[in-house]
């Protein structure tokens, strides 16, 4: 409904783009997918969608040892793209296992990347927890079977897929907005929620992502995962691992609140797990050792 | 002759004596061995490309001129009581054209609700906004401001049995001496299970459109039940039965929850009347998920007594169920009735909970009560080194036990060992070796009971024209099922005409032809007799009228695949013949489902085999092949038959594994009251699947021979599955579903 009563609007150069969602209340909107559940559950205030697809964003290219994603690139666009990406086999297993087929012929690579939590206490109108702007987290008090190992404000659980891939591949990403543009590692996107920032990423307001660019790849990766099905869900545990010559990059999903970068010497560290959740250190575990043994020479 | 005769009639297992109307000319049942032309081959479902294209009609896709649409506001606590509504502001969204509340005096009787002012579980219904859009209702909604005070609430089972919230009278059956037949048992064996919240998650959610025009009353419905909802609403709004109208063209699921009218039909009715207007209300996904009802979670005590060699001499069981505030007690039926033994007693207790009532859910309380009772039979089968098909087949009993009646047919043995020799069986241990990919794999089996006799009143018409099509009116609604592909094989057989001379009618009151509910797995059993008995009256006629035609002996002639022939096969013409000779003037037909047999009870039967792999690393669970078995009497349509199997198997296949209401325990709110933390199985997710029947027709049933299939295949692949986890793990899980969290914790 809300989507209806709001403003939406599909500039077509980024300039116009930028400057629309400097005013307060923009939202950009890539496939819309995670969008159009948010906006139906009343999460956030939104007065205008900046509809990003014809900003010829999207795209895949290889440039000096590199590969250029655009931001409005679909999951499935880079499964077409196998040729290009084959080297980094963890971003294609990764975006095959993410989502439907349906999802993926719609869904973005940065809408991926940005996605909120599935926190059922954050996505759900009967509460507002913390991380929305409440004061309680209540997936601590309450049912968290699905949340994060770690302690803090929020034990919400990072739910994509890609970002895991991409981040043990080091790739980076280029923010746009209407003040200037920069590049930061991927894994700098994220962070952890603060008393006055409730957000999960690290972006300006009015900040979007423009690429994400992989440097060289690995000499090998993997991605794992532990859905609640086969197909069409989200993963309850994710690992993503890529070796370059000696050294192995672990990233985790579903075991914090954002991306979580394992420590190759002791994994497990700093995620302790809460009652309900501590089952997912067995799997994290697990997972751990069986990448470990795909990736290694 | 047609007759009112008193007869004994049974709904999921609840027997009920009554008047019925029933005729003395119904047709002889199909000898076992008579070869049939039509029934007993794969037909695809007539509706099947109408549904495929995307042309079929559900109740959610009538549009009428100047309909309103309607948003629901629902209670966010699980217990409350509302303290502010602003109707003004609502009323003053543009668009809007009518607000109901608890304070609103509504047109219709109602016991309790439907809008509350208390509300007792979380999706309570407490105002409803009709508009001219669904995005003006919904902002209605929002201008409502609601403000509610949280009020005490408890859905904790051990809070509740602690404290002794129990609906009414704790149910009691029993016979023989249980106590000292356990004490004096060989061996004994206890298990306590729980099974989870299920929740029906139909595709087309619960809704209506209603419209009242000068004390006409139509009303669009998601129904399974088109009269049942037809009787409700002219009783509750004090209209004349033929005075209101039930369509259900097409039903998108339903799974037991859409009994009656509904409340969607009722307040879209009552919305209609105040402002003049069709209205239009269909549940959202989170008002479905919340309200629309649910299989209730139980805890089961199973203990059984057995001699050495495995005959059972005692049986006791204890349920606890979390059925709302108040429900139904079934549970122990299987405990009661599945195997031999003198000595059995159920005793079932639900407990008061802040929770959405419960209510009918594909086999509701059988399920739940074969998932623990197969669950402590292979317990048992362990402890005594017993084979778990043995074990069952030794206990086997042809009598139901609480009453002592004989069934019409019986084939559980024969399931049993074609069950055994589609999946191998007796090799099953060679699974437990180890194997390439790590995974534990392991082999369980669980018996299926459940009624599914169907009976009377159901009735059935059939008029032939000049263009030669029969049009069979039947009171069916199809709700997925095929029963619609199986009433035109039914008539097509009967009358000896191909299968495209027959249409088949149903989802519609007007035409005043009464079929059942679509539950109970009634509908086969109950309508297809009907409909037999109606062609079998058009084609005496039809015979007759040859007859005039070809100068012939009406008792000479045979009508077969559309032509007329004599028995020494000297005539041989097109029906055509006859029925175009016809001009406007019609042949009529009519038939009804006779009584069933006194002294007997009708009940199917079935065992499914399960094979899973299990991940211990990482706390997967993959059902990878069911084989399933059923006795259903004879099975009209093969193709559609299967269809259901699948279908049974992979619900059951989700309770088993995935599908469970998770309750906030602070709030007593449900948290994945949506489909993206509610998970139903995905296509990636459907296993193997080899489904045989033994068709064996149950002729002393009904004149097809038919069992119904609703339920059936539900009932034993949880338990199946869950046995086949003990047999690749070792461990038995003490509650479903076999979540990753579960598992790993389990194998911990």
């Amino acid at each position: 409904m809300s989507v209806l009563r709001s403003g939406y609007v599909r500039p077509t150069s980024l300039g116009e783009a930028l400057q629309l969602l400097a005013q307060p209340g923009a939202r950009p909107m890539g496939g819309g997918t995670d969008l159009a559940g948010l906006i139906d559950r009343g999460i956030g205030q939104v007065a205008t969608i900046v509809d990003l697809q014809a900003l010829a964003l999207g795209g895949i290219r290889g440039e000096e040892g590199r590969v250029v994603i655009g931001a409005t690139t679909t999951l499935s666009d880079l499964l077409d793209a196998q040729d290009m990406l084959a080297p980094y086999t963890a971003l294609l297993e990764a975006t095959a296992q993410a989502a439907s087929p349906l999802l993926r012929n719609v869904g973005t690579v940065a809408g991926n990347l940005c996605q909120h939590t599935r926190c059922w206490y954050y996505r759900g109108p009967e509460w507002t927890c913390w991380l929305g702007g409440g004061d309680t987290c209540y997936a601590q008090v309450g049912d968290h079977r699905k949340h994060g190992l770690q302690a803090g404000d929020c034990i919400s659980a990072h739910p994509s897929d890609l970002a895991p891939a991409l981040i043990a591949c080091a790739a980076t990403v280029q923010l746009g907005s209407a003040w200037g543009d920069r590049d930061i590692d991927l894994a700098d996107l994220y962070r952890r929620p603060t008393a006055t920032e409730r957000s999960l990423v690290d972006l300006e307001p009015g900040e979007i992502i423009l690429s994400v660019t992989l440097p060289a790849p690995p000499d090998s990766s993997v991605y794992l995962r532990a859905g609640e099905r086969q197909g069409f869900s989200f993963p309850l545990v994710g690992l993503a691992a890529a070796r370059h010559g000696e050294r192995v990059s672990m990233c985790a999903v579903g075991v914090a609140n954002t991306p979580h970068v394992l420590d190759p010497v002791d994994p497990l560290a700093g995620l302790d797990g809460h009652p309900q959740s501590a089952w997912k250190r067995t799997v994290l575990a697990t997972l751990v050792e069986r990448s470990l043994a795909t990736v290694a020479p | 002759m047609t007759r009112l005769v008193r007869s004994i009639t049974e709904m999921e297992g609840r027997f009920e004596e009554k008047w019925v109307l029933v005729s003395d000319d119904e047709p002889e049942a199909w000898a076992s061995d008579r070869p049939l032309a039509i029934v007993g081959h794969e037909t695809p479902r007539t509706t099947g490309p109408t549904r495929v294209s995307g042309a079929a009609r559900y109740t959610t896709d009538v549009s009428l001129p100047g309909m309103l649409h309607v948003a629901a506001l629902r209670s966010p606590l699980a217990h409350g009581r509302v303290t502010g509504l602003n109707r003004e502001a609502a009323l003053a969204v543009p668009g809007v054209r009518a607000v109901l509340d608890s304070t609103d005096t509504l047109s219709f009787r109602s016991r309790s609700g439907p809008l509350y002012a208390e509300p007792e579980h979380a999706g309570a219904l407490l105002a409803v906004v009709a508009a001219d859009t669904l995005v003006a209702a919904r902002a209605g909604v929002k201008a409502l401001a609601l403000t509610i005070d949280p009020l005490p609430f408890v859905i904790d089972v051990d809070e509740a049995f602690r404290d002794q919230r129990i609906d009414g009278e704790i149910a009691e059956e029993s016979r023989g001496d249980v106590d000292a037949a356990l004490a004096g048992a060989d061996v004994r064996v206890e298990l306590t299970v729980e099974t989870p919240t299920q929740l029906q998650t139909a595709l087309e959610p619960h809704g209506a459109v209603g419209w009242w025009t000068e004390g006409e009353l139509t009303c669009w419905v998601s129904t399974q039940g088109i009269f049942d909802a037809r009787s409700e609403l002219a009783k509750r709004f004090s209209v004349a039965p033929e005075r209101v109208r039930v369509v259900a063209d097409f039903i998108g699921g339903g799974f037991g929850a859409k009994q009656g009218a509904g409340v969607e039909a009722l307040l879209a009715v009552e919305l209609s009347r105040r402002t003049g207007r069709p209205v239009r209300f269909i549940n959202d996904r989170h008002g479905e998920q919340l309200d629309a009802g649910s299989r209730p979670a139980t805890r089961q005590t199973v203990r059984l007594g057995a001699t050495g060699q495995g005959d059972l001499v005692a049986i006791d069981s204890e349920v606890l169920t979390s059925f709302g505030m108040t429900g139904w007690r079934a549970v122990n039926t299987p405990a009661m009735t599945l195997y031999r033994c003198a000595n059995a007693r159920g005793v079932e207790a639900n407990l008061k909970l802040h929770l959405r009532q419960g209510n009918a859910f594909r086999a509701p309380m059988v399920l739940e009560g074969v998932t623990a009772v197969e669950q402590a039979m292979d317990e048992l089968a362990i402890t005594l080194g017993i084979d778990p098909l043995d074990l069952r087949r030794r206990n086997f009993v042809d009598v139901d036990q609480p009453s002592g009646l004989p069934y019409t047919s019986n084939q559980l043995l024969a399931c049993y060992d074609r069950v055994a020799e589609l999946s191998g069986w007796v090799g099953r241990d060679a699974l437990l070796e180890p194997s390439e990919d790590g995974l534990l794999r392991g082999m369980g089996c669980a018996t299926q009971i459940w009624w599914g006799g169907g009976g009377p009143p159901s009735h059935a018409t059939i008029r032939i024209g000049g263009d030669g099509i029969a049009t069979v009116v039947t009171g069916i609604q199809d709700i997925g099922t095929g029963t619609l592909t199986a009433a035109q094989m039914v008539a097509a057989e009967e009358l000896g005409l191909p299968l495209d001379r027959v249409r088949v009618t149903g989802g519609d009151t007007r035409p005043n032809v009464y079929g059942p509910v679509a539950g109970g797995s009634q509908t086969s059993p109950s309508v297809l007799p009907a409909v037999r008995g109606a062609a079998a009256e058009v084609k005496r006629t039809l015979l007759q009228l040859a007859g005039d035609v070809f100068e012939a002996a009406p008792a000479d002639l045979d009508l077969v695949n559309g032509r007329f022939r004599s028995s020494d096969g000297a005539l041989d013409e097109p029906y055509t013949e006859v029925t175009g000779k016809l001009g406007n003037a019609t042949v009529d037909g009519s038939g009804m489902r006779g009584a069933n047999p006194d002294g007997m009870r009708a009940n199917t039967f079935g065992c499914q085999v399960a094979q899973v792999a299990v991940d211990p690393g990482t706390g997967e669970v993959r059902v990878e092949h069911v084989w399933a078995v059923h006795d259903i009497g004879r099975v009209i349509n093969p193709l559609g038959a299967r269809s259901q199997v699948e279908g049974g198997i992979l619900q059951g296949m989700a309770f088993a594994l995935s599908e469970e209401v998770a309750f906030d325990p602070t709030t007593g709110v449900p948290t994945n009251a949506w489909l993206d933390d509610y998970k139903i199985p995905s296509i990636a997710d459907v296993p193997a699947m080899t489904i045989a029947f033994v068709d064996v027709p149950d002729t002393a049933l009904n004149n097809v021979g038919a069992k119904g299939l609703g339920e059936p295949p539900i009932i034993p692949t949880p338990a199946a599955i869950a046995n086949a986890f003990r047999h690749a793990t070792g461990r038995r899980a003490l509650a479903l579903p076999l979540t990753r969290a579960r598992v790993v914790e389990t194998l911990a």
